[in-house]
């Protein structure tokens, strides 16, 4: 059992990884309080970075599907989402 | 009138003539330019069935109020012609130079007429009046890079290039690095055997209120140098700095639109790009601030122009493909050659499908390069299987099967943003008249990549926001505006928001229950508000309002649409690919695109028949005359 989080190119380039994988069915609570963790010491900068940011749950908004403390399924990919504009 | 040269120049190839007439002043009030304008000139001059590849297809290049002023992102000009690819209305719109050398020359419209039997450039200059018709052997041939350094600095160029030349379905017109890209329109060139318009002038535009204009302009220019996406995003990352955000969202197209995210997107993104390999900004749009282009660096060619969001995705991850240097390479290639990297994206997965399926020997494979850049070149010069693929994928499916994953409507190529997590998006799609496009609206912003989306896959004012992009659409590519401008009508303070906030939630709940009243407080003509508004009453002298925009943008949709239906094509090509409606992409979902749930509701709002034909009460309305 496990998930899938895929992060941002900032959260990425800082951390020195795309994306995690944690054991179990944590819920989105968890999964941004774990996140956190992996920046150690620099827990700010992750707070930073994710200011602006929404959490998507299989390419849906995580606020429109998931409360904070709904537990995510075995397979899941939750990814920080930073608005943008393209053409 | 104010904000016009006043003048159309038609210019015969066959018989090697050009006139001057005046701009028609009642014209340019109910449809501005650019598009509009060409669409009318387009169904007035031509009657129904023409062959968009023979001498009756006039090719007709449009600017608007806009072109010649200094207004940022208005370095634009339309392409509009009887589109080779879809058999319906084609058009395009391009950046770089030539909009504002035109309006230099003293020209709103350039008519091209009839084929000439040998190729052939034509030099405009509009102080003395006179076009010169050369002869262009020497160029035929050349790539879009070649053909401009030899035609020189000094003068604004459109120029096509071996695609066009070879009347690739999918062949644009360029201007310094920028294309009209869709539609074929640089097929409709290379079938008048004309390879180069260049254009030269000192006239100046005549403003109603230049004193108003300026400080205005003065202003607005600070404004988006500071807004987060017209002077940081898009100016930091360029086009390309969506793709994180479609993929997270499940909407970037891969392998051939069967899925909706690359787990190695992020290697062609913005970002990435940012730190490797990017050597440059480079703005090739005049006067333009933002500045959204990047430079590459390609290994034999050197600095070039680099590729937007929908050529990374749709030859990045759609064929499977996330090694930028190939993107790169293969983005230079579609430029030079001159054809549409979208169609050109789209019609390579569909061969790589149709390989995997055993339908087609086309030894293209998803995620391997090899064999692309020759492919590429194959299908500028109609050679071998790229004769084939020259085609686009609606007769590749016509003729190998595979249609039900042909990426197409109305035989024009998909962009890049998957509808079925954006269900606005696709109604988009399926409506707009020239096919598949994102540019025609880009409703996505609402729904799926902007700071404020509603739900995407609800069916809360699906029908609704298309519409009203469509029309504001339509009146920008008239102005002739860059379609970007509308990304600064969102204020900084509401990207500022978090979206997991308790306000963010509230607004965006508020905006998908808001149906009627959204419809309603877009046709108000009170006064002018955003930009565009200000700048065409500032050069005009006439008032122009929200309301008067979606007024005009519906007069030219809908004129749009009765060039179409002239042509035979109707309600029943107001569709998507099967796959869109049928194959499901999210885990919660079981399906596609509900587009069958969105249409009614589409056509009643834009006051046409369950057939989607305008109703005669609707073009009396809108002074639309057929």
């Amino acid at each position: 059992m496990s998930i899938t989080v895929e992060l941002t190119y900032d959260l990425a380039k800082a951390l020195g990884n795309r994306r995690l994988e944690l054991e179990g069915t944590p819920t989105l609570r968890q999964v941004l309080a774990l996140t956190r963790e992996r920046f150690g010491a620099e827990g700010a900068t992750f707070d930073q970075l994710t200011r602006v940011t929404a959490l998507v749950v299989n390419g849906v908004l995580a606020s429109r599907t998931h409360s904070q403390d709904t537990p995510l399924q075995d397979g899941d990919r939750v990814s920080f989402l930073k608005a943008a504009a393209g053409g | 009138m104010k904000g016009y040269a006043g003048r159309i120049l038609d210019v015969d190839l066959a018989s090697r003539t050009f006139g001057f007439r005046p701009l028609d002043e009642a014209t340019a009030r109910l449809y501005l330019g650019g598009k509009g304008y060409g669409t009318r000139l387009l169904y007035d001059l031509t009657p129904a069935g023409i062959d968009p590849l023979g001498p009756e297809n006039p090719l007709i290049f449009a600017t608007g109020p806009l072109n010649g002023s200094l207004a940022p992102q208005s370095n634009r000009f339309a392409v509009v012609c009887k589109s080779p690819l879809t058999g319906g209305i084609g058009s395009a719109a391009c950046g770089g130079s030539f909009a504002f050398g035109l309006k230099k020359a003293g020209i709103d419209i350039l008519i091209v007429r009839n084929q000439s039997p040998t190729p052939l450039r034509l030099e405009i200059d509009g102080d003395k009046d006179s076009v010169t018709f050369l002869e262009a052997t020497d160029l035929w041939g050349q790539g879009t890079r070649a053909t401009q350094e030899a035609l020189g600095k000094g003068r604004n160029h459109a120029v096509i290039g071996p695609a066009g030349e070879n009347k690739v379905l999918y062949a644009g017109i360029v201007s310094d690095e920028r294309i009209a890209g869709r539609t074929g329109v640089g097929a409709v060139m290379g079938s008048k055997c004309l390879k180069a318009i260049s254009v030269t002038g000192t006239r100046k535009l005549e403003l109603e209120d230049q004193e108003k204009f300026n400080d205005y302009t003065k202003w607005l220019r600070k404004l988006f140098r500071s807004h987060p996406v017209l002077g940081e995003k898009l100016r930091r990352y360029g086009t390309m700095g969506i793709v994180n955000t479609t993929n997270a969202r499940n909407i970037l197209p891969t392998r051939n639109f069967k899925y909706g995210h690359h787990d190695d997107a992020m290697s062609v993104s913005g970002e990435y790009l940012e730190d490797h390999g990017l050597v440059g900004v480079k703005s090739s749009c005049i006067h333009c601030p933002v500045a959204c282009g990047r430079e590459v660096t390609v290994e034999g060619v050197g600095r070039v122009k680099g590729p937007e969001y929908e050529t990374a995705a749709l030859l990045g991850p759609n064929l499977e493909i996330t090694d930028l240097r190939w993107v790169n390479e293969w983005n230079f290639l579609a430029d030079d050659l001159g054809m549409d990297s979208i169609s050109l994206g789209v019609t390579l997965g569909f061969a790589m499908e149709l390989q995997e399926r055993g339908l087609l020997q086309s030894g293209l494979t998803f995620g391997d390069a090899t064999g692309i850049s020759a492919m590429i070149q194959d299908i500028a010069h109609r050679r071998g299987l790229g004769n084939d693929l020259a085609d686009g994928v609606k007769r590749m499916s016509e003729r190998h099967g595979g249609a039900g994953f042909a990426m197409h409507v109305k035989g024009l190529e998909l962009s890049a943003y998957d509808p079925r997590g954006s269900y606005a998006q696709g109604v988009e799609y399926a409506t707009t008249n020239r096919g598949g496009c994102h540019v025609q609206g880009a409703s996505m912003y609402f729904e799926s990549t902007g700071p404020l989306t509603i739900d995407p896959q609800s069916l809360r004012l699906k029908a609704e926001i298309p519409v009203v992009q469509q029309n504001l659409a339509c009146a920008i590519n008239s102005m002739v505006l860059c379609i970007f401008t509308t990304y600064g009508m969102i204020p900084k303070q509401v990207h500022e928001l978090d979206p997991k906030g308790r306000l963010h939630r509230t607004i965006t709940f508020l905006f998908e229950r808001s149906g009627p009243m959204y419809r309603l407080l877009t046709k108000l003509k009170l006064a002018p508000v955003t930009w565009f508004e200000k700048w065409l009453t500032y050069i005009t002298g006439q008032t122009f309002t929200s309301g008067h925009l979606q007024e005009i943008g519906a007069r030219i949709f809908n004129l749009e649409r009765m060039y179409n239906l002239r042509e035979g094509i109707g309600g029943a090509e107001d569709t998507l690919p099967h796959r869109m409606l049928h194959e499901s992409t999210f885990p919660h979902l079981d399906s596609g695109h509900p587009l069958d749930q969105l249409l009614p509701r589409y056509y009643e709002i834009r006051g046409w028949d369950p057939q989607g034909v305008p109703l005669q009460r609707t073009l009396d309305r809108l002074q639309v005359r057929t």
